[in-house]
């Protein structure tokens, strides 16, 4: 796990996705081929830190590797620039979330294997509004 | 072309099965499935499971159970596309025979899920989605499905009674289906006061975590000296989707259902007014809708809508889940296309005993990996 959460690092930390530099059409997760032209012409860009909550979930049940976090508030969020990121969102209350709600990242810890394991760093979302 | 009969089938019941491991499972369905064509010596054997190495940590299956069943020489691997596996691993069969490179196979879907505590096995589960991107921000199969559901009501104003009318009708059938895992019906009421697991969507908006497996034998040549009837696949397709959900443009659209159970009832020379018995992946409420309204047997946004009209019910327009569904009769992932399969051969051979649609020739099913990331939509006919 170490090996591949180093190699994305940079996806993890700072939302960095890629660009088509023959349409322009931005991606996170990054894509290999662009979707909407085939261009194989891509390059990193980090995508905006802000959006809007499309959908969301409060996970009562989570899988391993998550447990104690519960409950988990997970949301797809359409980023200023269109792209739709999936994150969990944090520092809100249930009460605030709603489909619309402006919301920006933040730089979090987002697991840890054990108390004297590895620790897992990556955005999440915290709501504005 | 050959043509693919579905000659036999054997299974057992979804559900705990501490005492059996992913193997005894296998064996216990393939020997009931092989029994009534002692003659039949099947030329290939393919195994649909999804994640035998994280349940059982056991891998290569194929060889495995041809070894087990004394079928060794035979060609035998396993497939996996997640919950798709074993639809996927049917669909394989088929097209070896249609192509004349077989004259017959045992088809096995297995998965061994109750050996995981719930963490794990949905640990196990996200594995169907990005590891990158899904799995590593704690994002389980079940809350995708849940943005699903919530983005699902919104957008088409689909109540919660209306979402829960698939799994209701699922219990309904399940309550009278020998193998099921809940042989119980539950009321709309049920629904909405059983505990949120990832809201909106509740316990009993999911299918369980179950063991079983399920096997069909399929030739080229069988004749079923019991009763004449045959059962033969007329077409199977397999279609792919954009990855992970959130990466779609429009995410209420289930493509690869689209376009598999199009390409499959074009080949089958069908069209949606002619299907009789419907078995759709409802892995989740949502799930179940969507796959409807892609097949074209709902209009878009009225597949849960329908459902609680009773248009899916057992004596409905189109009789789905005929035995309970994912959510009734269980989905123990790798084994489900399967189970679908033998449900639509009970069907088709009017074997259903309570749970009969009567009359019906023509049956479909549907079967999914992923949030319609992997889709199979077969059809198969009475002859």
């Amino acid at each position: 796990m170490a090996i591949s959460y180093w190699r994305r690092r940079d996806r993890y930390y700072r939302l960095l996705g890629n660009k088509c530099t023959r349409c322009n059409a931005e991606y996170y997760p990054p894509v290999y081929i662009c979707r909407r032209c085939g261009s194989e012409s891509l390059i990193d860009a980090e995508m905006p830190g802000t959006g809007k909550i499309l959908t969301y979930t409060i996970l009562r049940e989570v899988m391993s590797g998550f447990e104690g976090q519960q409950p988990i508030i997970i949301g797809i969020v359409q980023l200023d620039n269109g792209v739709k990121v999936l994150g969990q969102i944090v520092d809100t209350p249930i009460d605030a979330l709603k489909i619309g709600c402006k919301v920006r990242t933040v730089f979090r810890k987002i697991r840890e294997e054990s108390s004297a394991g590895q620790i897992y760093y990556g955005y999440k979302f915290t709501v504005l509004c | 072309m050959a043509k693919v009969i579905v000659a036999s089938v054997g299974y057992t019941r979804v559900g705990d099965h501490w005492d059996k491991s992913i193997l005894d499972l296998a064996v216990e369905a393939s020997k009931k499935a092989l029994k009534p064509y002692p003659n039949i010596r099947p030329e290939v054997i393919i195994v649909g499971n999804m994640f035998s190495s994280q349940s059982s940590r056991q891998e290569h299956l194929g060889a495995l159970l041809a070894s087990a069943l004394n079928l060794t020489r035979t060609p035998a691997f396993k497939v996996e596309a997640a919950c798709a596996s074993g639809g996927v691993a049917f669909n394989i069969a088929y097209n070896k025979i249609r192509s004349g490179e077989v004259s017959s196979a045992l088809v096995v879907g297995v998965e061994k899920m109750r050996d995981l505590d719930t963490p794990e096995a949905s640990l196990a589960l996200s594995m169907a989605e990005s590891a990158e991107y899904t799995q590593f921000i704690g994002a389980s199969f079940l809350s995708l499905n849940a943005m699903l559901a919530r983005l699902y009501s919104e957008t088409y104003n689909v109540s919660r009674d209306e979402l829960s009318a698939f799994p209701v009708i699922a219990h309904s059938n399940a309550a009278t289906a020998e193998h099921a895992q809940f042989r119980k019906a539950i009321s709309v009421e049920d629904v909405s006061r059983s505990p949120l697991v990832s809201d909106p969507l509740r316990l009993l908006d999911c299918a369980p975590v179950g063991d079983g497996a399920a096997a069909v034998l399929l030739a080229s040549d069988a004749f079923d000296e019991d009763d004449g009837a045959r059962v033969d696949v007329l077409s199977s397709k397999i279609s792919t989707n954009i990855f992970s959900v959130y990466e779609r443009d429009d995410m209420l659209k289930f493509d690869a259902t689209r376009d598999a159970a199009s390409k499959a009832f074009s080949e089958a020379g069908i069209s949606v007014e002619d299907v009789d018995v419907l078995e759709v992946h409802d892995a989740f409420s949502v799930t179940a809708a969507l796959s409807v309204e892609a097949m074209g047997f709902s209009r878009e946004g009225e597949g849960a809508k329908d459902a609680a009209k009773g248009i899916y019910a057992l004596r409905g327009r189109y009789p789905a889940l005929t035995f309970g569904g994912l959510k009734g009769r269980g989905h123990p992932v790798g084994a489900t296309g399967i189970y679908q399969i033998i449900e639509l051969w009970l069907q088709l051979k009017g074997r259903g005993n309570a749970n009969q649609v009567k009359g019906c020739r023509i049956g479909v099913a549907q079967n999914i990996g992923g949030v319609d990331t992997t889709s199979v939509v077969s059809v198969l006919a009475r002859r």
